[in-house]
């Protein structure tokens, strides 16, 4: 649910693998929306929202309500004929619905199981609440960001759950090579927050080969200079980090007599005020993609600050394709990202979109379990399977 | 002996050449290493690209004294390689070459990498990619964060956006190529797939994962992120990091129930009591005065125990640990999150481990780092190529 785990079972699904996401009508996907109002459901916004949609694709959906004996038999059904499972829900969840990995090992002893809690399962802090911001906060990150005379600075409103995606498909694929090698599965444990600290590799190292932190400069560096984000005169932001002498000389030959007074790397750093002066003079006087065209031509590292909205239209990740167009009830034409990386064939392709809640209800339980129409009905009708949200006490149907 | 031979791990077996060293093939590499596979970082004779990267150590030479590099190398084999046929022999066998070339001058192209094996995967982890008008651009981290729109969120609204730092983007992209090589690897040993492939990975579009959601939302004419101040992000308020008398303490307030558990903590009754605080925009609405009000209150506190406190009220409240604190918060010791990675000439340093922890086999926790050419000889041997 939300963000991390389907992330996680998004690259898999992407690579060919068969996920099944297991939702009920009352406990949905809370990326499907918030809002629980009759009025919500009868619009069917839990079908149109974009963080559920962007993260679901290529995967069956069927609905189980976990807490009738009904719906939890059928999930260790699915469970027997699966090579694992994963989940990211606070730690109390699963044990509550007398489920877990001893429970699924029951039925499937060779079981891969994947649990994804924002610090883990063990420890003292494994009963924590977390949000993908407390766990970046907690790995200490936002030390290393921004300007001395601001707090410590986040970089993202969740960072720390697609970087537990991440980590949680890298997880399950080890151990599943690790099943298909000796035949064994085991309980696979994810702190978001531990995921998060090898973005924080160079501040710790520092910490360890020195004994002091980095220190936070705002968008310059120690290492290289120019460096920095600089106002454009269409208004828009240019970043530029100059990493070598190669790139500084580039910079030169675009700039000119601008920047013509700097020298090495010690008199740039030295003169950071200056430079910077300089550099924004020479931006303040053309657009930010035409300043970024002329750097890049030379070979400086240097490009707009874009604009979420205008991400799809990008004229680079349209060139490579990186963008699909699918069609979906309720909501229409949409894109979707492809998977971060392609064959030399192309892009790994999207097979479906993001399912609606209980799409595959009959495809799962009637064919891949061998459910009789009559036992769908059944399950329908005790509000165990369904296709719609229906809030808490109400009754299925 | 080479490392895994003591350590056999999840990966025991798999053969890996990283053939360019930077942040982003030496972080894939490395989650390759810690679970057991065999890497091999072949190096020029001046040493790979990450050994020019700070942190350094202090009175130590080039190109020993990157402590990011030896972050990266722990478990791995070095081997300067002096030609091309030499290469051949070591790729022998290999199930992933990596390199970072966007298109030109490949180290091993994929032809000759079949040659020498049958089943490999050639990756690729690049600025931009292989094929795009930005194909041949120049990279950096900044670059990235600046086009997938991530910095555009970050800082004050009237000035500019606010660069994250270090090499997160890139180890983004390694985490990002694990995946994919591993994808590759294990469709490979269960017999779905045969034959050569070439990865291509980006950095800019495996960070594209924190923005996609945006994208979408743009697409479909929805609002999307602008920055609305340092650590601001709509619509969840407080959302913040306080100083405290002993350190700082991050706060995550969404829903009325963490509102008024919040409130509680602080002894907020007046608070509390707004009905409009119960909705976390109309929070946001307010947030500078709201700002001072916890800001006054939580200076004179303890980090540590309000973080407590507050999450025995159900509060996803933590501490932000500096650097130096970060080895002993109980949470991450009593989990093994950092170990010692050891280097000839820069002895014991702290440093995270890998974070999936696989209760049947672990990963390795810490590990040697192999000198420039350390393990040359060795591996020339080991390949049959005559010295």
């Amino acid at each position: 649910m939300g963000w991390a785990g389907p992330l996680a079972t998004r690259h898999l699904a992407d690579m060919g693998a068969e996920i099944i996401k297991v939702e009920s009508c009352v406990r949905f996907d809370w990326f499907r929306g918030w809002e629980s109002s009759q009025r919500w459901i009868n619009d069917n916004e839990a079908e149109k929202h974009e963080p559920f949609n962007a993260l679901n694709r290529n995967k069956f959906d069927v609905t189980l309500d976990l807490s009738q004996r009904r719906g939890r038999d059928l999930l260790l059904r699915l469970v027997a004929v699966s090579d694992a499972v994963i989940e990211n829900f606070a730690g109390d969840v699963l044990p509550k619905l007398n489920l877990g990995f001893e429970v699924f090992k029951a039925v499937k002893p060779e079981i891969v199981m994947v649990s994804m809690p924002g610090f883990g399962s063990t420890g003292p802090w494994s009963k924590y609440r977390a949000y993908g911001s407390t766990t970046e906060q907690a790995a200490g990150l936002p030390h290393l960001t921004g300007h001395p005379e601001h707090p410590p600075t986040m970089v993202h409103i969740a960072l720390g759950d697609a970087v537990a995606g991440l980590n949680g498909a890298s997880a399950m694929l080890v151990a599943l090579r690790h099943l298909k090698r000796t035949g064994e599965g085991q309980f696979v444990d994810l702190s978001h927050s531990e995921c998060l600290l090898p973005l924080g590799a160079h501040g710790i190292a520092e910490q360890s080969l020195t004994g002091v932190p980095p220190p936070r400069l705002g968008n310059r560096s120690r290492h290289c200079a120019p460096h920095g984000i600089y106002a454009c005169g269409d208004g828009r932001w240019l970043v530029v980090q100059v990493q070598s002498e190669e790139q500084w000389r580039a910079l030169r030959g675009v700039l000119g007599g601008n920047v013509a007074g700097f020298g090495d790397l010690a008199d740039r750093l030295e003169r950071s005020d200056e430079l910077d002066a300089a550099i924004s003079g020479w931006c303040a006087h053309r657009p930010a993609a035409d300043a970024m065209d002329s750097l890049q031509s030379a070979g400086v590292p240097a490009a707009g600050v874009a604009a979420s909205k205008e991400l799809v239209a990008d004229p680079h990740l349209q060139a490579r394709h990186f963008w699909k167009i699918l069609d979906r009830p309720y909501i229409g034409q949409h894109p979707n990202g492809v998977a971060p990386y392609r064959l030399q064939d192309g892009p790994l392709e999207i097979e479906w979109p993001a399912p609606t809640l209980g799409q595959h209800n009959r495809e799962i339980l009637g064919g891949l379990l061998g459910l009789s129409d009559a036992e769908l009905a059944d399950l329908e009708r005790d509000g165990i399977i369904g296709n719609r949200p229906r809030l808490p006490g109400a009754v299925g149907g | 002996m080479s490392p895994h031979e003591d350590l056999p791990g999840a990966l025991h077996g798999i053969k890996v050449i990283d053939l360019a060293g930077t942040v982003a093939t030496g972080y894939c590499g490395k989650l390759f290493a810690d679970h057991g596979a065999d890497v091999l970082l072949v190096e020029p004779q001046e040493g790979c690209p990450t050994r020019r990267l700070p942190p350094f150590a202090p009175g130590v030479p080039a190109p020993e004294a990157s402590g990011m590099h030896a972050y990266l190398s722990a478990n791995k084999r070095s081997v300067v390689c002096p030609d091309r046929a030499a290469l051949m022999a070591l790729a022998s066998g290999a199930a992933l070459v990596i390199d970072d070339r966007p298109g030109r001058d490949r180290p091993l192209t994929l032809d000759e990498l079949e040659h020498c094996s049958a089943d490999g995967v050639l990756l690729s982890i690049t600025w931009f990619g292989q094929t795009g008008p930005y194909r041949g651009y120049a990279g950096s981290d900044g670059v990235c964060q600046a086009l997938t729109s991530q910095i555009d969120w970050l800082g004050e609204p009237d000035g500019p956006p606010v660069m994250p730092g270090g090499y997160q983007a890139q180890i983004i992209a390694g985490m990002t190529a694990f995946v994919a090589s591993m994808g590759q690897i294990l469709a490979r040993e269960l017999g779905n797939v045969s034959g050569p492939g070439h990865l291509d990975v980006s950095v800019l579009e495996s960070n594209l994962c924190f923005s996609e959601i945006e994208a979408l939302r743009g697409f479909a004419g929805k609002p999307t992120r602008e920055r609305l101040g340092v650590n601001r992000f709509r619509a969840t308020y407080p959302l913040g990091i306080y100083p405290c008398r002993d350190g700082w303490l991050g706060v995550t307030v969404l829903t009325p129930s963490q509102w008024n558990a919040f409130c509680e903590l602080l002894g907020f009754d007046d608070l509390a009591a707004v009905e409009r605080y119960q909705q976390s925009l109309e929070r946001l609405q307010d947030a500078d005065k709201l700002d001072a009000r916890i800001q006054g209150r939580v200076a004179r506190e303890s980090a540590g125990d309000l973080a407590k406190r507050g999450q025995a009220l159900r509060i996803p409240l933590t501490i932000v640990p500096t650097m130096d604190q970060l080895f002993d918060v109980d949470q991450f010791v009593e989990r093994g999150a950092f170990a010692d990675v050891t280097h000839p000439d820069l002895g014991a340093l702290r440093l995270p481990t890998s974070p999936f922890r696989l209760h049947a086999m672990p990963a390795a926790s810490g590990g040697e780092v192999a000198r420039l050419g350390a393990d040359t000889e060795a591996a020339l041997q080991q390949a049959g190529c005559a010295l």
